[in-house]
């Protein structure tokens, strides 16, 4: 797969954009997930009203084979709905957290999708023929009169228009007090692990009314607890093998052979703090807001505030590659710290062939780094450059006291335009990037 | 958000986080600690505070409280003068704010608990933060107006700055504790429940932990301290339910002659409970009491130990059985029981 930076034969280019143009964005359409399916023809979109989208890649026509297919709407439901628990009287937010698609098996699609609270797993099915002629009832669904009926027929099946249905097919609740940040389906497809702020559970997909605690990082006295659980993930190929991220900056992996409970790590991952760069919120700066295993399962990354870094497995005292996201804020951490930016919650993303890493900033930008050419660049998701198949101009931002034309300086951020999310298609160069409540796709543009 | 009357002629991103004798760290640390707290009690304000949140402002709490403790004293100042020195500082003036924070360190260094429960200039430095009245500063052990006078009240200052202290880690304890028990129904929740309502006590009536401190001291040194302290209704029942409840019963009887209890007067205490009857009462009443020296050392080691600090609570560890009745909302501040004051 081609590089991700400028260069002559690799240049990323617009190709669509959902969501509302307007100014004003309802607090429930603003995009809080975003996945491809395995084969990347389907791409989920969760939402802070609790709403389910999905995305269809259409097959490229033949009348513009330069370009690839678009994205279409596929199916839209309601996942999670706001509940009330009367015990503590705390709303429980209807927010999807993440969707993680299941394997597909067959002609349906399966998708687990979670608030803090309850995860459901989701079928997916079309439905594109209609029987007709029945016996005992009308088209209309009416109910024949049976000593009308005189001759027996054979109902036939007719096309119809296409119908996609969501139903839920299991509902995991009622087993996280804490609320849930990940979930990750297991290489067995069978099993999958979620994780709140203490606990993380096994579950197997097919019971409902029970899960295997794994991880309890829950201290017997709460006034002693200083480190949460942030983010957890099944290996991709070892289905015994699952990683936990900490507020504290570091990564445990754990192997479910060892023991039933897997408080213990099997590995510890923590680079040691350079002394030098110690400030105030070196803690708060250090606390992993996503891990992602590499397709290959050898490399792991994880994002913290300002850096992302590349984890070899086999090496758990410091990471193998650090990649500076936006070290300008450095500087302004207090600032950022008072308007609670710094508790963002940043996503990363791998490409397919495991060559590139992706992930958001502020201003609508978005940061790519190519693993073998050490290139990166920087990119915006913004209404202005949405014109058709418009190439991506690079962005940069200014930290000395110059601002070149073009650049923009650091004071003139707009903290409040985050990419927290983003997705790369497991094959292609299809990339998902959500700003706010709009989802943008971007795809390369094939020379 | 920024602290009233604090000025940032500085911006505070340029500073070297290492070099703590710039004043300009000395600021920002000052104002990242106003920030941090405003931060957590707002979280907590919330109907579901975040817990990644709050574990990550209280941690930055407490190393920021911790870094201050070990930073080298730079006096060593008796502990009268450093007393006496936060006792100016009621305003919220940064230019005082740093010579009472150097006093205390010279406190800190002869106290004997762990760095991470306690720290004394701590409190004074989010007292002044918060001379505008909020909840944590208002626990102004060091502002007690009750001056040192003796070699054994020493004692009991470091032990009460020690223990009776809201001190930061013990805040931020009984926050994550109380965070727990919105979060979670167990057990443990259920047996915390005193201290949710020790801390609402003390958030609800301003300096109304600091009333309780002046009580103890007062008990001690002398009672007509407590004449002084005029306050408000539950901020005197807390202190009279503090001083009451660690007495069993039976202690209160041995040197009263129970006949001698007028009714009318026991009914007025319970009446009013407020301000100035009530208090011109309780000395007298409290009198008879401590007829000695030492046994009213004992009983003030005792108040003492009545208000632990959050972090060394455990619900079967401390002694007075009574106190989770006092602190629990639901049983009356001054209890019938209890209510057997001394009537000359």
């Amino acid at each position: 797969m081609a590089g991700v930076a400028g260069g002559n034969d690799f240049q990323w280019c617009f190709s669509q954009v959902k969501g509302a143009i307007d100014e004003d964005v309802a607090e429930a359409d603003i995009i809080s997930t975003v996945e491809f399916n395995y084969s990347g023809e389907l791409l989920a979109t969760g939402d802070k009203g609790g709403r389910v989208v999905i995305f269809q890649h259409e097959q490229e026509s033949k009348s513009r084979p330069h370009l690839r297919g678009e994205y279409n709407v596929y199916s839209t439901f309601q996942s999670h709905e706001p509940e009330f628990d009367y015990l503590k009287s705390l709303e429980i937010e209807e927010k999807i957290n993440k969707i993680r698609w299941l394997p597909q098996q067959n002609a349906a699609h399966f998708l687990l999708s979670t608030n803090d609270k309850t995860i459901k797993l989701w079928k997916i099915s079309e439905r594109d023929k209609r029987a007709e002629g029945y016996n005992l009832k009308d088209e209309d669904g009416r109910l024949r009169d049976p000593f009308r009926i005189t001759s027996l027929r054979v109902p036939v099946l007719m096309p119809m228009d296409l119908m996609v249905e969501a139903s839920p097919r299991r509902i995991f609740a009622n087993a996280h007090t804490y609320h849930i940040n990940s979930i990750s389906v297991n290489s067995d497809h069978e099993t999958y692990l979620s994780a709140d702020d203490l606990r993380i559970n096994l579950w197997h997909l097919e019971i409902t009314d029970r899960s295997f605690n794994i991880v309890d990082i829950k201290p017997a006295n709460m006034e002693e607890l200083t480190e949460v659980i942030t983010a957890a993930e099944c290996h991709p190929h070892q289905c015994n093998v699952f990683v936990y991220s900490s507020s504290k900056g570091t990564i445990r992996l754990c192997d479910m052979r060892a023991a039933a409970l897997c408080d213990r790590h099997s590995k510890f991952f923590e680079e040691p703090e350079d002394p030098s760069s110690r400030s105030f919120f070196s803690e708060i700066i250090s606390s992993i807001s996503d891990v992602k295993f590499s397709h290959s399962g050898r490399y792991m990354m994880t994002r913290d505030y300002l850096s992302v870094k590349v984890w070899d497995l086999n090496m758990e005292n410091r990471p193998v590659e650090t990649y500076q996201v936006h070290e300008y804020l450095r500087s302004k951490l207090c600032s950022l710290y008072e308007n609670d930016c710094i508790f963002d919650k940043f996503e990363c993303c791998w490409n397919g062939s495991d060559s590139a890493i992706m992930t958001g900033s502020y201003n609508n930008f978005f940061r790519m780094f190519d693993r073998n050419t050490r290139r990166d660049i920087t990119l915006e998701a913004s209404r202005e450059s949405s014109k058709p198949r418009a190439t991506l101009k690079p962005r940069k931002v200014s930290t000395g006291g110059k601002r070149k034309k073009d650049e923009i300086s650091v004071d003139s951020l707009d903290f409040n335009k985050k990419i927290l999310h983003t997705a790369w298609h497991p094959k292609d160069n299809v990339i998902a990037v959500a700003a706010t409540n709009n989802l943008y796709i971007f795809q390369d543009k094939i020379n | 958000m920024i602290t009233k009357g604090q000025k940032r002629k500085y911006s505070p991103e340029e500073v070297e986080a290492t070099d703590r004798s710039n004043p300009i760290w000395e600021s920002q640390r000052q104002f990242v600690f106003s920030v941090s707290l405003n931060k957590y009690q707002r979280g907590q304000e919330l109907p579901e505070p975040s817990l990644r949140r709050s574990v990550l402002i209280a941690n930055t709490l407490r190393q920021m409280s911790l870094e201050f403790c070990n930073a080298p004293a730079e006096d060593e100042v008796p502990p009268d003068s450093s007393l006496s020195g936060p006792e100016e500082v009621q305003q919220e003036s940064p230019s005082n704010k740093i010579p009472s924070a150097k006093h205390h360190p010279a406190q800190v260094v002869t106290n004997s608990s762990s760095a991470l429960t306690t720290c004394s200039g701590v409190s004074s430095l989010h007292s002044s933060h918060y001379a505008a009245g909020r909840n944590l500063a208002n626990c102004q052990w060091n502002s007690s107006t009750v001056p040192l006078s003796n070699g054994d009240e020493d004692e009991e200052w470091e032990s009460m700055s020690t223990d009776g202290d809201f001190s930061l880690s013990a805040a931020i304890s009984s926050i994550l504790t109380a965070l727990d028990s919105n979060i979670e129904e167990s057990p443990q929740a259920v047996q915390r429940t005193p201290f949710q309502s020790l801390e609402n006590l003390s958030r609800s009536s301003e300096g109304s932990a600091t009333w309780v401190k002046q009580g103890v001291r007062g008990f001690v040194g002398n009672l007509e301290e407590w004449d002084e302290c005029r306050v408000r209704e539950n901020q005197m029942e807390v202190t009279r339910s503090a001083y009451l409840t660690d007495f069993t019963v039976e202690d209160l009887f041995q040197d009263i002659d129970t006949s001698l209890l007028d009714k009318d007067k026991l009914f007025g205490l319970r009446g009013c409970g407020v301000g100035h009857p009530a208090g011109d009462d309780l000395p007298r009443y409290l009198l008879p009491i401590s007829p000695s020296a030492s046994s009213s050392q004992y009983l003030s080691n005792q108040n003492l130990k009545c208000l632990p600090s959050f972090s060394s609570f455990g619900p079967l560890s401390s002694s007075p059985a009574s106190l989770p009745t006092i602190f629990s909302p639901s049983s009356s501040l001054f209890p019938d029981s209890r209510v057997v004051l001394p009537l000359t």
